[in-house]
């Protein structure tokens, strides 16, 4: 890997050593109400105690989205909850239209104004609710303490400005850095993102980039002021699978080098097999599962996140032929419903599950499952299903 | 990691894209002989004072009226002024209105456009006056304008550039529209990038292009304008020379010295095709759909 920035690695709790040097980098009250009282399953403060969130970076608690619409309300996020943990890689898994997209742009408040957005976005170190925020607030946050990277490298990039003169604007923005300073931090960013050359690159502009360089010079200008999260949404899907592979690489240097929290989205179980820490399964905008990965993968306990599973293609598994796939398609809601949302596709669903709604509870494989009937399973001794 | 080194194409100070709109350009010919006639008018526009053979309002009665010949190239007129050298300065007169007229034009157009297309609580306050700015006829702003301050050169660059605005605000309010659903838009925004980054770092510039095409246009239309008011006695006033003004006065010698329509009248022509061409051109080499990518 490339030389890392100027500071040192590790856990950022330290301001960035420009601008000004109050303890708190967000605005808002900074005795914000404790995390402690808060419903969910990991929220004691202490070492490290293996895959569970530690110290909780982001905290979302009952995030409802619902549009207004021509076709009426659509309930795009039904109460979401999950939490991220510092320099953890939390990736958020589901089909498309589960609202994993939505959920990701509410948390900066980039939803467009026909979204309407309740419940609570707690992030540190202030635990400041970010939807208490104003705009000109959000702006500090954005790209400074949370950063995005998006799908598309091939539009994401502005066309007729320079790779540096990209960078460089983010520099500007949020840490002052201009002339030759800020060329110099451009350099050091795309030598951490892996792209050779890099005094070269500056000056080229994004249509004489490869996909993959786009995608990584994305990510240089998403950690260019060193966010304590990372937002990624999807950002392997429009690549091809050896530069995917380089993605998640520099997504996972990134981590060791500056401590960055990330919140993937994707539908790719390999992308979450190969780096996530952890895992929020979401369906029909609900947030239904939440295990380490290597939990989900080994005993996924909600019905859905076994569907999923099986639906990846598998030699061993699907020598009788074909692909199992979970019937049905994802509903539309209008409004919450007190049901399982799930039940209409479920093999196991019973009047319990049409009639009341799960909450997200300790299942029996430890995991937080949204599911009435948790499954007992572990995947490697998968029997046949009903 | 996984990097795989490519071919270094060296920069240039040109956008990629427009640098590859350039090349297009330059393989057409039609667009090019455009470009060469526009060239030669404005060179000879400027340097006016050093090719006219003669000072533009010295008459000689003498040599009055007198058809092209080896020493007054496109003849004399009834008071014996060369003509050549009448038409480079008038060529002054065109290019000095069309500029300012399409700069004003943008200098108001640009802004409103940008505004329009980029807040849309404006977008109706805005559209409504540009409709109504375009239902309002040329002629009558311009002879109002001319009633009020005089006839002059600037009288005649703002009715014309006023005329132009509705235009200009068309053009850039949809720009602004398209651009601002670019995925590059929404990642700057996510970057933490105020309204006033982007519509100054990202719409404004990827606008220049429509804009670029807008002029070519508009430039034509207001060189002719000039024609126009000049001749209708609304713009530019004798003796300066114009090519409106000297159609209008060569108007009763048409019989006795038809050179004197028909130099002014092919300069005209020439000029207004050569620039529709070059945008016709650069229409074709800068757009959208073709350069995207």
């Amino acid at each position: 890997m490339s030389p890392a920035p100027s500071s040192p690695p590790g856990p950022s709790n330290t301001p960035n050593p420009p601008g000004p040097s109050s303890p708190s980098r967000l605005p808002g009250p900074s005795n914000a109400p404790s995390l402690s009282n808060l419903p969910g399953s990991s929220r004691l403060p202490g070492p490290s105690r293996g895959p569970g969130p530690t110290d909780p970076l982001l905290v979302v608690r009952d995030l409802t989205v619902r549009f207004s619409t021509e076709d009426g309300p659509v309930l795009a996020v039904d109460a979401a909850s999950f939490e991220v943990g510092e320099g953890e890689v939390l990736a958020l898994v589901g089909e498309s239209g589960c609202g994993k997209s939505v959920t990701a742009l509410a948390l900066t408040g980039l939803l467009p104004r026909s979204a309407a957005v309740s419940g609570e976005i707690r992030f540190t170190p202030s635990a400041v609710d970010l939807r208490q925020l104003g705009e000109r607030e959000l702006r500090e946050v954005r790209g400074r303490d949370i950063a995005y990277i998006f799908q598309e490298p091939m539009t994401s990039l502005n066309p007729v400005l320079t790779v540096g003169r990209q960078i460089g604007e983010v520099l500007r923005r949020h840490q002052g850095m201009r002339g030759e300073r800020a060329r110099r931090r451009a350099i050091e960013l795309l030598q951490l993102v892996g792209i050779p050359l890099a005094e070269r690159r500056l000056r080229e502009y994004p249509h004489q980039l490869s996909g993959g360089m786009r995608q990584r010079v994305m990510i240089a200008m998403a950690v260019a002021c060193r966010p304590r999260l990372l937002v990624a949404d999807e950002p392997t899907t429009a690549l091809d699978v050896t530069v995917q592979a380089g993605i998640l690489d520099v997504l996972r240097d990134l981590r060791a080098e500056i401590g960055t929290a990330v919140l993937l989205i994707t539908h790719d179980l390999g992308v979450v097999a190969d780096i996530a820490d952890r895992v929020v399964v979401m369906y029909a905008g609900r947030t239904i599962e939440q295990a380490s990965a290597p939990a989900l993968f080994a005993a996924p306990s909600h019905p859905y996140t076994r569907g999923l599973l099986d639906a990846v293609p598998n030699p061993a598994r699907h020598a009788d032929g074909g692909l199992r796939e979970i019937p049905g398609r994802v509903p539309v809601l209008r409004a919450t419903q007190d049901a399982c949302t799930f039940a209409d596709r479920c093999g196991y669903a019973d009047e319990v599950c049409r009639s009341r709604r799960p909450e997200l509870e300790p299942g029996p494989a430890g995991h937080l499952v949204r599911c009435w009937h948790p499954l007992t399973t572990t995947v490697s001794t998968m029997g046949k299903r009903r | 990691m996984t990097t795989v080194a490519e071919p270094v194409t060296t920069a240039t100070p040109l956008g990629g894209s427009r640098r590859r709109a350039l090349r297009r350009l330059r393989r057409n010919p039609l667009a090019m002989t455009g470009l060469v006639v526009v060239v030669v008018a404005v060179l000879a526009a400027l340097l006016a004072d050093l090719i006219a053979p003669f000072s533009a309002d010295r008459t000689d009665f003498g040599a009055a009226l007198q058809p092209p010949s080896g020493e007054h190239w496109f003849g004399t007129d009834e008071l014996g002024r060369d003509q050549f050298s009448r038409v480079l300065f008038a060529l002054r007169a065109s290019v000095t209105v069309g500029l300012a007229a399409v700069g004003l034009s943008m200098a108001v157009g640009v802004p409103l456009g940008l505004l329009a297309g980029f807040y849309r609580v404006l977008d109706p306050f805005v559209s409504r006056l540009t409709d109504t700015m375009l239902a309002f006829p040329f002629l009558i702003l311009a002879v109002g304008l001319a009633a009020i301050r005089g006839p002059s050169l600037v009288t005649a660059v703002i009715a014309i550039g006023v005329a132009e605005i509705p235009l200009v605000v068309r053009v850039t309010r949809s720009e602004t529209l398209r651009l601002r659903e670019m995925d590059y838009v929404a990642a700057a925004v996510a970057s933490g990038a105020g309204d006033g980054v982007l519509l100054r770092r990202h719409i404004l510039p990827n606008a220049v292009n429509a804009l670029i095409v807008q002029a070519t246009v508009t430039i034509p239309a207001a060189i002719i304008g000039e024609a126009v008011l000049s001749f209708l006695g609304l713009g530019v006033r004798p003796p300066t020379p114009s090519l409106g003004i000297m159609l209008a006065s060569a108007q009763q010698l048409f019989r006795d010295g038809p050179w004197l329509v028909v130099f002014p009248g092919l300069a005209i022509v020439l000029l207004t095709l050569a620039l529709n061409l070059l945008g016709d051109g650069l229409r074709d080499a800068l757009d959208p759909r073709e350069s995207r990518r």
